[in-house]
């Protein structure tokens, strides 16, 4: 039942690709939290305007299978003379998405900022794009440590769908193997091991990051 | 560019049954999802350290890998260790394994909210074990854990569309089929999208409904 | 012994309201309030909680909205533009463009945690004023040596006392260079003893002839140092006037009210 041999072969193959996987997600972590500012931003804005598409932003992104999101980046975009690598689709598409999940959590540490620092930016004269980024984020971000850490271990198991439309992640890779060796089980058991261990490493660090800054 | 919608209500028959397939594999993936993290919430509560640790690896595991992992696995992999499955029964059996640990979680952080004390005098009391949590826990429980509840079959809803990998005929599978047979890419996916952002709304407008009966039923 | 503040109180009109009012709901918060302050005055706003003394301060911050009647920075109106056709909301940087030289003073410092003493107080130099960063930072120092911190530059506000981090807030303000400074209640979020601090660094600014407006519970500071004190009661100035004839002939019934409170814990008028 259990070939032992496939595991050897795979792993090399599989660490190799495990750097692709946390590639991704870090990249679509990042970009996404660039998007995640503006639309915590807009939800959050005193313009109904920009309330409503932070709002419906947010519905699109997050009621759309993450999947339906990637297919779209991928087939879609050749069709609008877009044309570009499956990896850059797939960052794009993974990016988009996370904003909009990033979003609600930096509006919930918004929030958590008080009032007062507000005003008091505006009686210095402080833009609000100034404030936004030198005094809103800054402490969104040490607030919320713990729940983007969780996101990020959400990330790295959403990157497995990747594989759909050709990035050579861990998933794909285990597709390979399986496909050359006959061995499904021992090929996609080792892809487990492999995001266990990247997730595992992370929720360490988020436990670390929760004693530290305490619940967001 | 034009956007042509009339070839696809040529396959409005299609449609349908994808999205029967859709739903079923989602009602079915919740109902047995949530019968076993009920059952493995429960477990948790009553068992030694060893039942329990066995339990925490399975809940652990469940939830730091991929549910298309999870899926290949049991799929592709299944055969190996004796258990052949159709692709549908297969989606299903591992969706709800993967949604068991989380509703686990949820189950198990719902009877942690209970104040001990109402255990203790329904312990005075004479009740059973049995009684105890479908009489005393389970109606407060509800309360607090409808709305994690809610979001869980929101995002279990959205994972059935990566049983399209394994070629279970739901919607996504269906429609990307139409779309590349007919090359309306665009069509066809912004239809799906629809599909799915409705069914999220319904069952989000649904589940605070469900919140509201909930905390009507119970003073807090 | 009153420490002598500007006489010259002649000056220009730096703030002027006209009749304003503010309702919240049901509730009118500002009754018709029209005042005047000139050119290095100190004016101390007192009066029971709910009176709406804290409304009208920040009122002449337009962090209130008041809903009629003029508010004037320096003769400029505030908040409303009046065109033709009538009154219309002022565009965030119409208004900031007339707020320029405020500065206010929070009750509770509001100064930014995630930034040192010489950060919070750099920080509008660089982005609004637009200085570089050395120069910045230069400036801030003399503004934190002016109010006694010159050895907390790198401090971070969770490791000051209260009254270091109102010191460094006022320094903050300060640094804009404001012709008109805005207290809302500076001291009643400290303790007792680090009350006189920023007693002290508020004295020395009134001093220097600083355009001073202090919602105060400070009934000793407002006797020293204010030039007027209005009594504010149920939306209305009900009492105004030099603090000596204020507080030693009091006439106006709630105010001899409110003040026994005072009186009945210290006598705070010297001569």
């Amino acid at each position: 039942m259990f070939d032992a041999s496939t595991f050897t072969q795979a792993l090399p193959l599989i660490m190799k690709a495990s750097q692709m996987t946390i590639f991704v997600s870090v990249i679509g972590l990042m970009l996404g939290f660039v998007i995640a500012i503006l639309v915590a931003a807009a939800c959050l804005s005193p313009s109904a305007g920009l309330r409503r598409c932070g709002n419906f932003y947010t519905f699109l992104f997050r009621g759309v299978p993450l999947l339906v999101q990637l297919m779209l980046a991928y087939y879609f975009l050749p069709t609008l003379g877009i044309n570009v690598s499956p990896l850059t689709a797939a960052i794009a598409a993974i990016s988009l998405c996370e904003g909009a999940y990033l979003g609600e959590i930096l509006r919930g540490g918004f929030l958590g900022i008080p009032r007062g620092q507000i005003e008091a930016a505006q009686m210095m004269g402080l833009s609000p794009a100034h404030t936004l980024l030198r005094i809103q984020v800054p402490q969104a971000l040490k607030l919320t440590t713990p729940s983007l850490i969780n996101e990020m271990i959400l990330l790295i198991k959403a990157s497995a769908l990747i594989s759909v439309v050709g990035v050579a992640e861990i998933t794909r890779t285990a597709q390979n193997v399986a496909a050359s060796t006959f061995r499904p089980l021992e090929a996609y058991l080792i892809a487990g091991l492999a995001y266990m261990l990247i997730n595992g490493v992370l929720s360490l660090l988020g436990h670390y990051a929760e004693q530290r800054f305490g619940r967001a | 560019m034009p956007v042509d919608f009339s070839l696809i209500s040529q396959y409005g028959g299609q449609i349908l049954d994808g999205f029967g397939i859709t739903i079923l594999s989602w009602v079915g993936a919740v109902a047995l999802g949530m019968a076993v993290g009920f059952v493995i919430a429960v477990l948790q509560l009553f068992t030694g350290r060893w039942v329990r640790a066995v339990l925490r690896v399975y809940i652990e595991v469940l939830r730091t890998t991929p549910f298309l992992v999870q899926l290949f696995i049991l799929y592709y992999g299944g055969p190996n260790f004796g258990v052949s499955l159709s692709a549908l029964d297969a989606g299903i059996v591992s969706l709800a394994l993967y949604g068991s640990a989380y509703f686990a979680e949820i189950f198990r952080s719902g009877f942690l909210s209970v104040p001990q004390g109402q255990l203790e005098a329904a312990d005075c009391l004479g009740l059973s074990r049995i009684s105890t949590i479908w009489r005393v826990q389970l109606p407060q429980m509800l309360v607090i854990i409808t709305p994690a509840l809610i979001n869980m079959i929101i995002i279990l809803s959205k994972e059935t569309s990566v049983l399209s990998i394994i070629t279970v005929p739901e919607l996504t599978a269906v429609l990307t089929q139409i779309g590349s047979e007919q090359f309306i890419y665009v069509e066809t996916t912004l239809v799906l999208c629809v599909c799915y952002l409705i069914l999220v709304a319904v069952t989000q407008k649904l589940g605070g409904w469900a919140e509201q009966k909930a905390s009507r039923y119970l003073q807090r | 012994m009153t420490i002598p503040t500007n006489p010259q109180a002649t000056g220009e009109l730096l703030i002027e309201t006209r009749d304003i009012t503010k309702r919240y709901g049901d509730n009118l918060v500002l009754d018709g309030i029209s005042l005047g302050v000139r050119k290095s005055e100190v004016i101390c706003i007192i009066g029971p909680s709910g009176s709406g003394k804290s409304t009208l301060l920040r009122s002449l911050a337009f962090l209130e909205h008041y809903d009629s009647g003029d508010v004037l920075i320096e003769g400029r109106l505030l908040g409303y533009v009046d065109q033709d056709a009538g009154r219309r909301k002022a565009t965030p940087a119409e208004i900031k463009d007339v707020r320029r030289h405020v500065g206010m003073v929070f009750q509770h410092f509001n100064l930014w945690p995630h930034m040192t003493a010489l950060g919070n107080v750099a920080e509008a130099l660089i982005r609004v004023k637009k200085l570089p960063r050395s120069q910045a930072h230069d400036k801030a120092r003399a503004m934190l040596a002016k109010v006694g911190l010159a050895d907390k530059a790198d401090a971070y506000p969770v490791r000051l006392s209260g009254g270091q981090q109102q010191r460094v807030a006022i320094a903050r303000a300060l640094a804009m260079e404001p012709h008109i400074m805005l207290f809302d209640e500076p001291t009643s979020a400290l303790d007792p003893e680090l009350v006189g601090e920023v007693l002290q660094v508020m004295k020395d600014l009134a001093r220097d002839g600083m355009t001073m407006v202090v919602v105060t519970h400070e009934m000793g500071f407002a006797a020293q140092v204010a030039d007027r004190v209005l009594f504010i009661d149920q939306g209305k100035i009900a009492a105004s006037g030099p603090p000596a004839e204020l507080f030693r002939n009091v006439r106006h019934e709630r105010l001899k009210q409110f003040l026994q409170n005072y009186l009945d814990r210290n006598a705070f008028w010297e001569q």
